[in-house]
């Protein structure tokens, strides 16, 4: 074999290799590509796509002016890797020092034998930015929504308060959680290998919608005056809890709804169902003297009595049916004004008796009792009004006192807004408009008549009479300087439950009126539950109306009286509204 | 002629090449600008809270009250002002306002 030969065999066993090493390569490429390539692909997919749910943003809660009463944020919750810690003990300290929480609690959980533990969840941002700086091993943190509630107790009834997940589970939280709730979406990231975002699937892809935002009929301002002044009463008089309701008699909007004792919706853990109940639509109460203002316009309306029709108010002492009537002032001919204005039960069952029973029943059915007002609030009671069949020997008398009937708080102010806007009973609501993530109005809610019980004629006359209640009779404190008002008060006698009779110490002392009487502002309800010493409506109840009314007209800018006409001096400078930019060189104009 | 047809070849080659890199360059630019922007909107949410806190009416009715030793109003303090449109006549710069009068708004502390 000469060398020429030699060297052309071992380019030829050369080429025999690269052409098997290439036949290898191309064999395993249809192999991976053509035969393999469809699971291939799927298990490429899933190392370099991450699908994650997503929930857009929860949506927030205004007052009618705009302030934030809710709102979602994102924070971060802490959560440990227990198997990729080799100090969980010093781990657990560093934790403690930043979370305020136990160490050997921390502790305990970095223990266990499992891959993934929550330290904490929703914590603060501020707590979560000193953890990132400690930068500890086998401890993360992912961000999630947390609902704040940035006035605290303020509205908290009404408001409730979303759970854990974002899931509303009272008050308006709870009834508008599906406008309220963002939209759930997959949505799949590609990751490099490096495991960062690259882009989402498909460039179009879009996050997840945010809920919707809601916009209430309650001032927060008037809201603030309202669950002071109750505060106040329910501290001075010791009482176990009250209510005040502000509503607009004429579109049935409520600016305020308070109730006392309040509770803090962003710290609700411990607390009881009975705390934060919003007792203003769930409990029903016995409304005593103030059901006399729906005797009346049933009377009135009914033309059974006039204002001067003449009474025997039988010396403030009256037999029905085996047990006496009291009055709390003795008096023998009163006119069926005075009747009202004095709250002369005798008078009251003396009218009732005119009336007759299905005729009573009719009008307090007209006025909403005894059933929901259909106010856009979770947990309504429809309140107890018996049937006249179901009646007994003194129901008549009782029910035109107040008593064996059972009210709800916003039925009351309901049924007065009616009496004060012309007869009109109108739809009680809390919730004025709901907005998209956009800005966009998805719905708008308006005023709504269900029905009118009494003529403009008795709302008149009746409003009339209610005024002397204020001016001459019970409900002399509630009077506010400069304004007309119209109201009437309450006094009732609650069931002592171990006797289950009528307790000569537990009352509900209530004032529910209106103003101006002339032109209707503001529908005011205040209830005061047990209060102790003089527990009258007249003393504990009016003056939470007058101070609540003097103040909300103030803020309101409702005027009293007829303007006077002045002019400005040239150099005079017209602020953005009442006050500082006005200054007070004003001159008359004749 | 052939040598231009392969630098063609070539160069759109390189310009493939090129774009596929630049889409994942700007693909990992606009993840930064996103997660750049959820940062500011967390900040921006956490000072909304803040505000709204700080704005709240119990709050700013303790200061004035308490570090401010401002007092409600009394009695015929506060008079309300409306501006009504100045007239367009010459000759009567000042416009006209409404004052009511002996308006009693606010209790005494």
């Amino acid at each position: 074999m000469t060398g020429r030969d030699s060297c052309r065999g071992r380019r030829i066993v050369l080429a025999v290799f690269l052409l098997a090493g290439f036949a290898a390569v191309m064999g395993r490429l249809v192999h991976l590509q053509v035969l393999q390539a469809a699971e291939l692909s799927v298990r490429a997919d899933r190392q370099h796509q991450k699908a994650v749910t997503v929930e857009g943003i929860r949506g927030s809660i205004y007052d009618r002016r705009g302030k934030v009463l809710a709102m979602n944020m994102e924070v971060p919750s802490v959560f440990g890797v227990p198997a990729s810690l080799d100090n969980p003990s010093g781990v657990a300290r560093d934790l403690a020092r930043v979370l305020r929480v136990r160490a050997d609690e921390i502790e305990k959980k970095l223990r266990q034998e499992r891959n993934f533990v929550w330290i904490a969840r929703k914590v603060d941002p501020e707590q979560g930015r000193r953890l990132e700086r400690l930068a500890l091993d086998g401890i993360g943190t992912v961000m999630e929504g947390r609902r704040y509630y940035p006035k605290g107790a303020l509205l908290s009834h009404v408001l409730g308060f979303a759970g854990m997940d974002g899931q509303g589970l009272e008050g308006i939280e709870r009834r508008y959680d599906p406008y309220l709730r963002g939209e759930k979406r997959q949505i799949v990231l590609q990751r490099d290998a490096l495991g960062r975002t690259v882009f989402p699937k498909g460039l179009t892809e879009q996050g997840p919608s945010a809920g919707h935002s809601v916009t209430l009929t309650i001032d927060e301002v008037i809201q603030y005056i309202a669950e002071k002044e109750l505060d106040d009463a329910v501290t001075a008089t010791q009482a176990k809890g009250g209510v005040v309701i502000v509503m607009e008699p004429k579109t049935g909007a409520v600016l305020a709804m308070a109730m006392s004792p309040r509770f803090d919706p962003n710290s609700v853990r411990g607390l009881s169902a009975d705390r934060w109940r919003n007792r203003v639509v769930t409990d029903a109460y016995e409304p005593g003297s103030t059901m006399k203002i729906f005797l009346a316009a049933a009377a009135l309306e009914e033309q059974a009595m006039k204002p001067r029709s003449l009474i025997n108010a039988e010396n403030g002492k009256m037999t029905i049916a085996g047990t006496v009537i009291h009055d709390h002032e003795k008096a023998k001919w009163i006119t069926f004004a005075q009747a009202i204005e004095r709250s002369s039960n005798v008078a009251a069952a003396k009218i009732a008796m005119v009336l007759g029973d299905e005729c009573l029943f009719r009008y307090l059915r007209a006025f909403g009792f005894g059933e929901r007002t259909e106010i856009d609030l979770p947990g309504e009671a429809a309140g107890l009004v018996k049937e006249p069949r179901e009646w007994g020997r003194r129901t008549l008398a009782s029910v035109a006192m107040g008593q064996e009937i059972g009210v709800t708080a916003l039925q009351l102010a309901s049924a007065v807004s009616a009496v004060a806007n012309g007869g009109w009973l109108m739809r009680p609501y809390v919730v004025s408009e709901v907005r998209d993530g956009h800005g966009q109005l998805v719905a708008q809610v308006t005023p709504q008549v269900r029905r009118r019980p009494i003529t403009a004629e008795t709302s008149r006359t009746l409003g009339t009479i209610l005024e002397g209640a204020v001016t001459a009779g019970t409900g002399s404190k509630a009077a506010v300087a400069g304004y007309r008002v119209a109201g009437k008060t309450g006094t009732a006698q609650k069931i002592d439950p171990e006797t289950g009779a009528y307790s000569p110490a537990l009352s509900v002392a209530s004032f529910v009126g209106y103003v101006p009487a002339d032109d209707p502002r503001l529908t005011i309800v205040a209830i005061v539950d047990e209060p102790r010493g003089e527990a009258w409506g007249g003393t504990v109840a009016a003056p939470i109306f007058r101070r609540v009314a003097e103040q909300a007209l103030t803020y309101l800018g409702i005027s009293s009286q007829e303007p006077m006409k002045v002019a400005l001096a040239a150099h005079t400078e017209i602020g953005s509204g009442i006050g500082p930019g006005i200054r007070p060189e004003i001159r008359m104009v004749p | 002629m052939r040598l231009l047809a392969v630098l063609g070849i070539i160069g759109m080659l390189l310009l493939f090449v090129w774009e596929r890199v630049d889409i994942v360059r700007v693909g990992y630019r606009i993840e930064q600008l996103k997660t750049q922007k959820v940062a500011l909107q967390r900040e921006q949410d956490e000072l909304r809270v803040k505000v709204s806190a700080l704005t709240a009416p119990e709050r700013i009715a303790k200061a004035a009250t308490e570090k401010l030793g401002m007092i409600p109003p009394q009695p015929g303090q506060v008079v309300m002002v409306r501006a009504v449109e100045p007239a367009p006549a010459v000759g009567d710069p000042s416009p006209e306002v409404h004052v009511a009068k002996n308006e009693r708004f606010w209790r005494k502390p």
